[in-house]
Protein backbone atom coordinates (compact mmCIF):
# COMPACT_ATOMS: atom_id res chain seq x y z
CA UNK A 1 0.00 0.00 0.00
CA UNK A 2 3.06 2.26 0.26
CA UNK A 3 3.14 4.31 -2.94
CA UNK A 4 6.64 4.39 -4.48
CA UNK A 5 8.18 7.34 -6.32
CA UNK A 6 7.16 7.95 -9.90
CA UNK A 7 3.52 6.94 -9.63
CA UNK A 8 1.96 10.25 -8.63
CA UNK A 9 1.78 13.44 -10.65
CA UNK A 10 3.48 16.54 -9.18
CA UNK A 11 0.10 18.13 -8.45
CA UNK A 12 -1.05 15.16 -6.42
CA UNK A 13 2.09 14.51 -4.42
CA UNK A 14 2.72 18.23 -3.94
CA UNK A 15 -0.70 18.90 -2.46
CA UNK A 16 -0.54 15.70 -0.39
CA UNK A 17 2.76 16.91 1.08
CA UNK A 18 1.31 20.31 1.99
CA UNK A 19 -1.81 18.79 3.51
CA UNK A 20 0.12 16.17 5.50
CA UNK A 21 2.59 18.74 6.80
CA UNK A 22 -0.34 20.78 8.09
CA UNK A 23 -2.00 17.78 9.75
CA UNK A 24 1.22 16.67 11.42
CA UNK A 25 1.92 20.20 12.61
CA UNK A 26 -1.52 20.28 14.23
CA UNK A 27 -1.03 16.82 15.78
CA UNK A 28 2.36 17.79 17.22
CA UNK A 29 0.75 20.83 18.84
CA UNK A 30 -2.13 18.78 20.30
CA UNK A 31 0.13 15.99 21.58
CA UNK A 32 2.48 18.46 23.19
CA UNK A 33 -0.44 19.90 25.17
CA UNK A 34 -1.31 16.45 26.52
CA UNK A 35 2.11 14.87 27.03
CA UNK A 36 4.31 17.99 27.58
CA UNK A 37 7.99 17.06 27.74
CA UNK A 38 7.21 13.33 28.02
CA UNK A 39 6.30 13.53 24.36
CA UNK A 40 9.69 12.96 22.73
CA UNK A 41 10.75 9.78 24.58
CA UNK A 42 7.23 8.33 24.58
CA UNK A 43 6.60 8.93 20.87
CA UNK A 44 10.08 7.66 20.00
CA UNK A 45 9.75 4.40 21.90
CA UNK A 46 6.15 3.88 20.70
CA UNK A 47 7.24 4.38 17.09
CA UNK A 48 9.91 1.75 17.63
CA UNK A 49 7.21 -0.53 19.08
CA UNK A 50 4.93 -0.16 16.03
CA UNK A 51 7.93 -0.63 13.77
CA UNK A 52 8.85 -3.87 15.57
CA UNK A 53 5.22 -5.01 15.69
CA UNK A 54 4.98 -4.69 11.92
CA UNK A 55 7.83 -7.15 11.56
CA UNK A 56 6.04 -9.97 13.36
CA UNK A 57 4.43 -12.29 10.84
CA UNK A 58 1.06 -13.80 11.62
CA UNK A 59 -0.16 -17.00 9.98
CA UNK A 60 -3.08 -16.27 7.68
CA UNK A 61 -5.42 -18.75 6.01
CA UNK A 62 -3.82 -21.07 3.49
CA UNK A 63 -0.24 -20.89 4.71
CA UNK A 64 0.40 -17.27 3.80
CA UNK A 65 1.39 -14.74 6.40
CA UNK A 66 0.64 -11.13 6.98
CA UNK A 67 1.67 -8.46 9.39
CA UNK A 68 -0.04 -5.80 11.42
CA UNK A 69 -0.27 -2.26 10.04
CA UNK A 70 -0.94 -0.82 13.46
CA UNK A 71 -2.73 2.45 12.66
CA UNK A 72 -5.85 1.70 14.68
CA UNK A 73 -3.86 -0.15 17.36
CA UNK A 74 -1.80 3.00 17.92
CA UNK A 75 -4.94 5.17 17.88
CA UNK A 76 -6.79 3.03 20.46
CA UNK A 77 -3.78 2.91 22.77
CA UNK A 78 -2.35 6.41 22.34
CA UNK A 79 -5.18 8.57 20.99
CA UNK A 80 -5.63 9.99 17.49
CA UNK A 81 -3.03 12.77 17.52
CA UNK A 82 -0.19 10.77 19.04
CA UNK A 83 -1.03 7.83 16.77
CA UNK A 84 -0.79 10.04 13.69
CA UNK A 85 2.68 11.17 14.77
CA UNK A 86 3.81 7.61 15.54
CA UNK A 87 2.59 6.28 12.19
CA UNK A 88 4.15 9.24 10.37
CA UNK A 89 7.52 8.64 12.01
CA UNK A 90 7.29 4.94 11.12
CA UNK A 91 6.47 5.85 7.51
CA UNK A 92 9.42 8.26 7.27
CA UNK A 93 11.74 5.62 8.67
CA UNK A 94 10.41 2.95 6.32
CA UNK A 95 10.87 5.31 3.39
CA UNK A 96 14.47 6.07 4.38
CA UNK A 97 15.59 2.67 5.58
CA UNK A 98 13.69 0.14 3.47
CA UNK A 99 12.77 2.46 0.56
CA UNK A 100 9.25 1.25 1.26
CA UNK A 101 7.24 4.16 -0.11
CA UNK A 102 8.87 6.92 -2.13
CA UNK A 103 10.26 10.25 -1.00
CA UNK A 104 7.97 12.36 -3.16
CA UNK A 105 5.05 10.04 -2.37
CA UNK A 106 5.70 10.30 1.38
CA UNK A 107 3.11 13.06 1.76
CA UNK A 108 0.48 10.88 0.12
CA UNK A 109 1.45 7.89 2.23
CA UNK A 110 1.17 10.00 5.40
CA UNK A 111 -2.22 11.24 4.21
CA UNK A 112 -3.46 7.68 3.57
CA UNK A 113 -2.12 5.89 6.60
CA UNK A 114 -1.66 8.51 9.33
CA UNK A 115 -4.54 10.85 8.63
CA UNK A 116 -7.16 8.61 7.01
CA UNK A 117 -5.93 5.33 8.53
CA UNK A 118 -5.07 6.18 12.12
CA UNK A 119 -7.09 9.38 12.76
CA UNK A 120 -10.00 8.28 10.59
CA UNK A 121 -9.91 4.88 12.28
CA UNK A 122 -10.04 6.54 15.68
CA UNK A 123 -13.06 8.57 14.59
CA UNK A 124 -14.95 5.35 13.74
CA UNK A 125 -13.74 3.64 16.92
CA UNK A 126 -14.81 6.55 19.07
CA UNK A 127 -18.35 6.65 17.71
CA UNK A 128 -18.86 2.92 18.35
CA UNK A 129 -17.21 3.05 21.76
CA UNK A 130 -19.50 5.89 22.85
CA UNK A 131 -22.73 4.36 21.54
CA UNK A 132 -22.12 0.81 22.79
CA UNK A 133 -20.08 1.69 25.88
CA UNK A 134 -17.87 -0.45 28.09
CA UNK A 135 -15.63 -3.30 27.00
CA UNK A 136 -18.08 -4.31 24.29
CA UNK A 137 -17.85 -0.82 22.80
CA UNK A 138 -14.07 -0.81 22.84
CA UNK A 139 -13.78 -4.23 21.20
CA UNK A 140 -16.46 -3.65 18.55
CA UNK A 141 -15.08 -0.21 17.83
CA UNK A 142 -11.56 -1.59 17.47
CA UNK A 143 -12.64 -4.37 15.11
CA UNK A 144 -14.75 -2.17 12.83
CA UNK A 145 -12.22 0.67 12.85
CA UNK A 146 -9.27 -1.63 12.07
CA UNK A 147 -11.13 -3.28 9.20
CA UNK A 148 -12.39 -0.07 7.65
CA UNK A 149 -9.14 1.89 8.15
CA UNK A 150 -7.31 -0.58 5.91
CA UNK A 151 -9.95 -0.28 3.19
CA UNK A 152 -10.11 3.52 3.47
CA UNK A 153 -6.34 3.83 3.17
CA UNK A 154 -6.21 1.46 0.17
CA UNK A 155 -9.08 3.25 -1.58
CA UNK A 156 -7.42 6.62 -1.00
CA UNK A 157 -4.27 5.18 -2.55
CA UNK A 158 -6.28 4.07 -5.61
CA UNK A 159 -7.91 7.50 -5.92
CA UNK A 160 -4.53 9.27 -5.75
CA UNK A 161 -3.13 6.97 -8.45
CA UNK A 162 -6.16 7.69 -10.61
CA UNK A 163 -5.92 11.46 -10.05
CA UNK A 164 -2.34 11.28 -11.28
CA UNK A 165 -3.65 9.96 -14.58
CA UNK A 166 -1.51 6.83 -14.59
CA UNK A 167 -4.16 4.35 -13.50
CA UNK A 168 -7.81 4.09 -14.46
CA UNK A 169 -10.01 4.41 -11.37
CA UNK A 170 -12.40 1.77 -12.65
CA UNK A 171 -9.65 -0.84 -12.33
CA UNK A 172 -7.62 0.34 -9.34
CA UNK A 173 -10.41 1.17 -6.88
CA UNK A 174 -12.35 -2.12 -7.02
CA UNK A 175 -9.17 -4.23 -7.00
CA UNK A 176 -7.57 -2.33 -4.12
CA UNK A 177 -10.77 -2.26 -2.05
CA UNK A 178 -11.51 -5.93 -2.70
CA UNK A 179 -8.01 -7.18 -1.82
CA UNK A 180 -7.91 -5.05 1.31
CA UNK A 181 -11.26 -6.33 2.50
CA UNK A 182 -9.42 -9.56 3.29
CA UNK A 183 -6.27 -7.90 4.58
CA UNK A 184 -8.58 -5.84 6.81
CA UNK A 185 -10.02 -8.97 8.43
CA UNK A 186 -6.54 -10.02 9.53
CA UNK A 187 -5.84 -6.51 10.76
CA UNK A 188 -9.09 -6.45 12.74
CA UNK A 189 -8.43 -9.83 14.38
CA UNK A 190 -4.86 -9.01 15.41
CA UNK A 191 -5.73 -5.51 16.61
CA UNK A 192 -8.63 -6.89 18.68
CA UNK A 193 -6.48 -9.59 20.24
CA UNK A 194 -3.77 -7.09 21.20
CA UNK A 195 -6.25 -4.51 22.51
CA UNK A 196 -8.10 -7.27 24.38
CA UNK A 197 -4.87 -8.33 26.04
CA UNK A 198 -3.96 -4.79 27.10
CA UNK A 199 -7.53 -4.28 28.33
CA UNK A 200 -7.21 -7.30 30.62
CA UNK A 201 -3.70 -6.57 31.87
CA UNK A 202 -3.29 -2.79 31.91
CA UNK A 203 -6.69 -1.22 31.16
CA UNK A 204 -5.29 2.14 32.29
CA UNK A 205 -3.12 2.26 29.16
CA UNK A 206 -6.11 2.39 26.78
CA UNK A 207 -6.51 5.99 25.64
CA UNK A 208 -9.46 7.90 27.03
CA UNK A 209 -10.03 11.55 26.45
CA UNK A 210 -10.50 12.33 30.13
CA UNK A 211 -7.00 11.18 31.07
CA UNK B 1 20.72 -11.03 18.91
CA UNK B 2 21.69 -10.12 15.39
CA UNK B 3 20.22 -7.22 13.50
CA UNK B 4 20.67 -5.96 10.03
CA UNK B 5 22.61 -2.78 10.42
CA UNK B 6 20.89 -0.11 8.49
CA UNK B 7 23.81 2.16 7.74
CA UNK B 8 26.41 -0.57 7.58
CA UNK B 9 28.48 1.11 4.84
CA UNK B 10 28.53 4.52 6.48
CA UNK B 11 31.95 3.86 8.01
CA UNK B 12 33.87 2.88 4.86
CA UNK B 13 35.93 5.57 3.22
CA UNK B 14 34.68 6.53 -0.21
CA UNK B 15 34.30 9.80 -2.09
CA UNK B 16 30.55 9.70 -1.44
CA UNK B 17 30.94 9.06 2.29
CA UNK B 18 33.24 12.02 2.75
CA UNK B 19 30.78 14.55 1.32
CA UNK B 20 28.90 16.63 3.85
CA UNK B 21 25.53 15.07 4.73
CA UNK B 22 23.61 18.27 3.89
CA UNK B 23 25.16 18.40 0.43
CA UNK B 24 24.36 14.73 -0.09
CA UNK B 25 20.73 15.09 1.03
CA UNK B 26 20.18 18.11 -1.23
CA UNK B 27 21.84 16.41 -4.21
CA UNK B 28 20.03 13.10 -3.86
CA UNK B 29 16.64 14.74 -3.29
CA UNK B 30 17.24 16.88 -6.41
CA UNK B 31 18.17 13.80 -8.42
CA UNK B 32 15.00 12.02 -7.23
CA UNK B 33 12.95 15.09 -8.18
CA UNK B 34 14.49 15.16 -11.65
CA UNK B 35 13.78 11.46 -12.12
CA UNK B 36 10.19 11.78 -10.91
CA UNK B 37 9.47 14.87 -13.00
CA UNK B 38 10.79 13.38 -16.26
CA UNK B 39 8.06 12.84 -18.85
CA UNK B 40 7.10 9.17 -19.23
CA UNK B 41 8.57 7.71 -22.39
CA UNK B 42 11.73 9.84 -22.55
CA UNK B 43 14.00 6.84 -22.52
CA UNK B 44 17.04 8.92 -23.55
CA UNK B 45 16.82 10.85 -20.28
CA UNK B 46 16.39 7.59 -18.39
CA UNK B 47 19.56 6.15 -19.84
CA UNK B 48 21.44 9.31 -18.79
CA UNK B 49 20.09 8.88 -15.25
CA UNK B 50 21.13 5.24 -15.40
CA UNK B 51 24.67 6.35 -16.24
CA UNK B 52 24.62 8.82 -13.35
CA UNK B 53 23.44 6.06 -11.00
CA UNK B 54 26.26 3.78 -12.15
CA UNK B 55 28.83 6.53 -11.47
CA UNK B 56 27.34 7.20 -8.04
CA UNK B 57 27.37 3.50 -7.15
CA UNK B 58 31.03 3.31 -8.13
CA UNK B 59 31.86 6.44 -6.13
CA UNK B 60 30.05 5.13 -3.07
CA UNK B 61 31.96 1.81 -3.03
CA UNK B 62 28.82 0.15 -1.70
CA UNK B 63 28.77 -3.45 -3.02
CA UNK B 64 26.41 -3.78 -5.97
CA UNK B 65 25.04 -7.01 -4.53
CA UNK B 66 23.92 -5.11 -1.40
CA UNK B 67 22.04 -2.57 -3.54
CA UNK B 68 20.45 -5.37 -5.56
CA UNK B 69 19.38 -7.25 -2.44
CA UNK B 70 17.87 -4.14 -0.89
CA UNK B 71 16.01 -3.20 -4.08
CA UNK B 72 14.66 -6.71 -4.47
CA UNK B 73 12.87 -6.27 -1.13
CA UNK B 74 10.67 -3.47 -2.50
CA UNK B 75 10.44 -4.13 -6.21
CA UNK B 76 7.67 -6.78 -5.94
CA UNK B 77 5.45 -4.13 -4.31
CA UNK B 78 6.35 -1.60 -6.99
CA UNK B 79 5.46 -4.16 -9.67
CA UNK B 80 2.12 -4.87 -8.02
CA UNK B 81 1.10 -1.20 -8.17
CA UNK B 82 2.65 -0.68 -11.60
CA UNK B 83 0.53 -3.53 -13.00
CA UNK B 84 -2.48 -1.18 -12.82
CA UNK B 85 -0.80 1.05 -15.45
CA UNK B 86 -1.14 -1.67 -18.05
CA UNK B 87 -4.88 -0.99 -18.01
CA UNK B 88 -4.34 2.68 -18.81
CA UNK B 89 -6.01 3.85 -22.01
CA UNK B 90 -3.03 5.69 -23.49
CA UNK B 91 0.28 3.84 -23.97
CA UNK B 92 -0.06 1.23 -21.25
CA UNK B 93 3.24 -0.61 -21.79
CA UNK B 94 5.29 2.54 -22.25
CA UNK B 95 3.80 4.09 -19.12
CA UNK B 96 4.35 0.88 -17.20
CA UNK B 97 8.04 0.74 -18.18
CA UNK B 98 8.65 4.45 -17.54
CA UNK B 99 7.13 4.32 -14.08
CA UNK B 100 8.99 1.15 -13.22
CA UNK B 101 12.30 2.71 -14.27
CA UNK B 102 11.56 5.90 -12.34
CA UNK B 103 10.69 3.98 -9.17
CA UNK B 104 13.70 1.72 -9.34
CA UNK B 105 16.09 4.63 -9.89
CA UNK B 106 14.62 6.61 -7.02
CA UNK B 107 14.97 3.53 -4.83
CA UNK B 108 18.65 3.13 -5.78
CA UNK B 109 19.18 6.84 -5.02
CA UNK B 110 17.72 6.50 -1.54
CA UNK B 111 19.63 3.28 -0.86
CA UNK B 112 22.88 5.07 -1.75
CA UNK B 113 22.07 8.08 0.41
CA UNK B 114 21.13 6.05 3.47
CA UNK B 115 23.86 3.45 3.06
CA UNK B 116 26.64 6.02 2.92
CA UNK B 117 25.44 8.38 5.64
CA UNK B 118 25.19 7.69 9.34
CA UNK B 119 21.57 7.88 10.46
CA UNK B 120 22.29 10.52 13.11
CA UNK B 121 24.09 12.66 10.53
CA UNK B 122 21.18 12.23 8.14
CA UNK B 123 18.74 13.45 10.79
CA UNK B 124 20.99 16.42 11.59
CA UNK B 125 21.05 17.32 7.89
CA UNK B 126 17.25 17.11 7.68
CA UNK B 127 16.97 19.35 10.71
CA UNK B 128 19.32 21.94 9.20
CA UNK B 129 17.27 21.84 6.01
CA UNK B 130 14.10 22.82 7.87
CA UNK B 131 12.57 19.57 9.12
CA UNK B 132 10.91 20.34 12.49
CA UNK B 133 13.21 19.51 15.41
CA UNK B 134 10.51 17.62 17.26
CA UNK B 135 10.22 15.10 14.41
CA UNK B 136 13.98 14.56 14.12
CA UNK B 137 14.21 14.19 17.91
CA UNK B 138 11.47 11.53 17.91
CA UNK B 139 13.16 9.80 14.99
CA UNK B 140 16.52 9.65 16.70
CA UNK B 141 14.84 8.15 19.77
CA UNK B 142 13.06 5.66 17.61
CA UNK B 143 16.25 4.68 15.85
CA UNK B 144 17.91 4.08 19.22
CA UNK B 145 15.08 1.92 20.53
CA UNK B 146 14.26 -0.09 17.40
CA UNK B 147 17.15 -2.37 18.25
CA UNK B 148 16.20 -2.72 21.92
CA UNK B 149 12.55 -3.47 21.22
CA UNK B 150 13.24 -5.73 18.29
CA UNK B 151 15.59 -7.67 20.52
CA UNK B 152 12.89 -8.06 23.13
CA UNK B 153 10.41 -9.26 20.51
CA UNK B 154 12.87 -11.77 19.09
CA UNK B 155 13.60 -13.16 22.54
CA UNK B 156 9.89 -13.53 23.27
CA UNK B 157 9.39 -15.24 19.95
CA UNK B 158 12.26 -17.61 20.56
CA UNK B 159 10.90 -18.47 24.00
CA UNK B 160 7.46 -19.10 22.56
CA UNK B 161 8.78 -21.26 19.76
CA UNK B 162 10.89 -23.37 22.09
CA UNK B 163 7.78 -24.10 24.12
CA UNK B 164 5.20 -24.64 21.40
CA UNK B 165 7.29 -25.72 18.39
CA UNK B 166 5.63 -23.90 15.56
CA UNK B 167 1.93 -24.17 16.13
CA UNK B 168 -0.76 -22.94 13.86
CA UNK B 169 -4.26 -21.58 13.64
CA UNK B 170 -6.11 -19.26 15.95
CA UNK B 171 -4.31 -20.37 19.11
CA UNK B 172 -0.98 -19.47 17.54
CA UNK B 173 -2.26 -16.09 16.41
CA UNK B 174 -3.57 -15.45 19.90
CA UNK B 175 -0.21 -16.26 21.47
CA UNK B 176 1.51 -13.90 19.04
CA UNK B 177 -1.03 -11.15 19.75
CA UNK B 178 -0.53 -11.55 23.49
CA UNK B 179 3.16 -11.21 22.79
CA UNK B 180 2.55 -7.91 21.03
CA UNK B 181 0.38 -6.78 23.94
CA UNK B 182 3.15 -7.59 26.38
CA UNK B 183 5.63 -5.85 24.12
CA UNK B 184 3.45 -2.74 24.10
CA UNK B 185 3.21 -2.66 27.90
CA UNK B 186 6.94 -3.22 28.29
CA UNK B 187 7.72 -0.55 25.70
CA UNK B 188 5.40 1.92 27.40
CA UNK B 189 6.99 1.26 30.78
CA UNK B 190 10.41 1.55 29.21
CA UNK B 191 9.47 4.91 27.73
CA UNK B 192 8.35 6.13 31.16
CA UNK B 193 11.61 4.91 32.71
CA UNK B 194 13.61 6.59 29.95
CA UNK B 195 11.73 9.83 30.51
CA UNK B 196 12.36 9.74 34.27
CA UNK B 197 16.03 8.99 33.70
CA UNK B 198 16.20 11.95 31.32
CA UNK B 199 14.50 14.20 33.88
CA UNK B 200 17.01 13.12 36.49
CA UNK B 201 19.72 14.33 34.13
CA UNK B 202 18.14 17.73 33.63
CA UNK B 203 15.92 17.18 30.55
CA UNK B 204 13.41 19.96 30.07
CA UNK B 205 11.85 19.04 26.74
CA UNK B 206 14.80 19.95 24.57
CA UNK B 207 17.94 18.04 23.65
CA UNK B 208 20.96 20.26 24.03
CA UNK B 209 24.00 20.12 21.85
Amino acid sequence: MHIPDGFLSPGVWGSAWIFSAGVIGFCVKKTKQILKDRMVPLMGVMSAFIFAAQMLNFPVLGGTSGHLLGGVLAAVLLGPYAAAIVITVVLITQCLIFQDGGLTALGANILNMSFLGAMGGYFIYNILRRTLGGVKGIMTGTAVAAWSSVIIAASACAVELALSGTTPLSVALPVMAFVHMFIGIGEAIITCLVVGFVLRVRPDLIYTKEK
Amino acid sequence: MRHVYLDQYSQISSPLNRLSPIFKVVTFVTVVLFIVLTRPGSFFAFSLYGLLMAVLVLLSRVPVIFILKRSLLVIPFVLAIAAFNLFSSHGGIQLFLSILIKSCMSIVCLILLVATTRFSELLKAFEKLGCPKIITMIMSFMYRYIFVIEDELMKMKQAKESRSVGGSGFFHAKALANMLGTLFIRSYERAEAVYLAMCARGFDGDVKK
